[in-house]
């Protein structure tokens, strides 16, 4: 059975945000929602220091505190191992948001979904299409673009990414890029102390 | 290990402030554990104007503020479905069974036993309040996210905070002797309250860099006026003085009832302000 996972490479990963564009754009995302972020932070002191870049989005975990939370059988998870939020089951109560370790839920509000990049009245073509996508008081979160993986294509932020940073690959496969580069370069979990089992690895 | 720092709404790695439950939550927590609390202890005491405040409190301010919370509230009855996993569930559930169970029990109070089974409604009722006043703390301290929450004090400061609102709400409403015994429960709960707040301060503070942060918003910076001011002098030390002093007078009962409910409200409205998430990394980079 395959089970998806994603690999963050730290010493690949330059902070250039080409990933958040993509997931943004293929997800008719609004102003301020976020399924990927590249965190930065600055470690050691002048002159010694250096600049890394922490890429995240949902960790698709196997034991999802989001999904024991959500009162109304909205989250729930596919059996290759992707966390799905089923629109028409969410009420908007936030129980999953406040769960996750990771802060990667946010709930898509009336004035978040009406508001446009380029001012009221001027929405753009990818902004009309989250009417569609998305409905109005519900919590969204990253779904690995399944919609593209169940059509045998990667996620937006992983073809786009210009260094190879992001590597999504069948976990279930020992010979997947994702699961060899767990295996040889000690890849971990954000946040283990949480026991969460994540499905997203860092390597650096 | 970085030392944690708290973040605003940018892309810098660090603490970032919890903003999924805001003052339409805190108000629905506070009626839920109020009305509760007050129906329990009058309840227990035979105070039927009490018992039908707290059901009122309960069934109508809850609600209302948890509705104006949802994001989908057409949807809200989706909330019963999965009580094998989810306090929100559980709690839902407690809920209807405590109306339910409260509505009869106190019309068969009023009425001198009209309702069948009547000897069963105030068992019902008042295990289902025990559950309702609880839930909520259950729902917080199940969240991992939050250092502040993930706590076993977080239903222990629903239950306390609960009585002490019940208690304050009966005394003025019960007469003579026992609101004199009940003036002696609220000052006894008082001090619970201070013992609760003193425990989980100590346990955020020495426990995670989230815990730690949310542990100083509260009594050093952001929300320190706060905290000190309404929840620990107007919510605890002034009750308690009043209560102490006032010698049973409508007086102190009131300044006592007054500034329990503005401290737990304060609370409660805090604890969700101070609530953050952990960095999303811990481990050297």
């Amino acid at each position: 059975m395959t089970k998806w996972g994603m690999v963050f490479d730290l010493n690949r990963c330059i902070g250039c945000n080409a990933c958040v564009v993509a997931c943004k754009t293929e997800n008719s995302l609004p102003e301020d929602v976020f399924f990927t972020r590249t965190f930065v932070t600055e470690v050691g002191s002048f002159p010694n220091v250096r600049r890394h870049y922490i890429p995240t989005l949902c960790n698709h975990c196997e034991d999802a505190p989001c999904e024991k939370a959500c009162p109304s059988d909205a989250t729930h998870t596919r059996d290759d191992g992707i966390v799905m939020v089923d629109q028409e089951k969410c009420i908007g109560c936030n129980a999953c948001a406040v769960a996750c370790p990771y802060d990667n839920r946010t709930q898509l509000t009336k004035a978040i979904l009406q508001k446009s990049y380029f001012g009221e009245g001027n929405r753009q073509a990818f902004e009309a299409d989250r009417d569609e996508r998305w409905q109005t008081g519900t919590v969204a979160k990253c779904d690995f673009c399944s919609a593209r993986v169940d059509r045998g294509l990667q996620p937006a932020c992983v073809v786009s990414c210009p260094t190879e940073a992001r590597i999504f690959g069948d976990r279930s496969d020992p010979d997947s890029k994702a699961s060899k580069l767990i295996r040889r370069r000690n890849g971990r979990t954000p946040m283990p102390e949480k026991n969460t089992q994540p499905s997203v690895y860092y390597v650096d | 290990m970085q030392k944690a720092e708290m973040v605003g709404d940018n892309f810098r790695l660090g603490c970032r402030a919890q903003r999924h439950w805001g003052a339409a939550m805190a108000a629905a927590f506070f009626c839920g554990e109020l009305g509760a609390g007050l129906f329990l202890v009058s309840m227990l005491c035979g105070v039927v104007p009490g018992m039908i405040l707290g059901l009122l409190i309960k069934g109508i301010g809850k609600p209302f503020f948890h509705l104006t919370h949802m994001g989908v509230p057409g949807k809200s009855w989706r909330a019963i479905l999965r009580p094998d996993r989810s306090w929100t569930s559980r709690g839902l559930i407690a809920t209807i069974v405590f109306m339910g169970a409260g509505i009869l029990h106190t019309i068969n109070v009023m009425t001198a036993g009209a309702v069948p089974l009547g000897g069963l409604l105030p068992w019902l009722a008042g295990a289902s309040a025990l559950i309702v006043m609880t839930y909520q703390g259950f729902a917080m301290s199940q969240s991992s996210a939050v250092a502040l929450w993930n706590t076993a004090m977080m239903p222990i400061s629903s239950l306390l905070y609960g009585l002490t609102g019940g208690v304050v709400l009966t005394l003025p409403l019960a007469g003579g002797g026992l609101a004199t015994q009940l003036s002696y429960l609220a000052m006894g709960l008082l001090l619970a309250d201070l013992m609760m707040l003193l425990g989980l301060l100590y346990g955020a503070y020495h426990g995670a860099p989230g815990g730690k942060l949310s542990a100083e918003l509260l009594i050093r910076t952001l929300y320190a006026k706060w905290f000190h001011g309404v929840v620990l002098a107007a919510g605890i030390l002034l009750p308690f003085a009043a209560l102490w002093l006032g010698g049973g007078a409508p007086t102190s009962q009131a300044v006592g009832a007054v500034g329990v409910l503005a401290g737990f409200f304060t609370f409660r409205v805090l604890i969700f302000k101070a609530g953050l998430f952990e960095p999303v990394m811990h481990f050297d980079i």
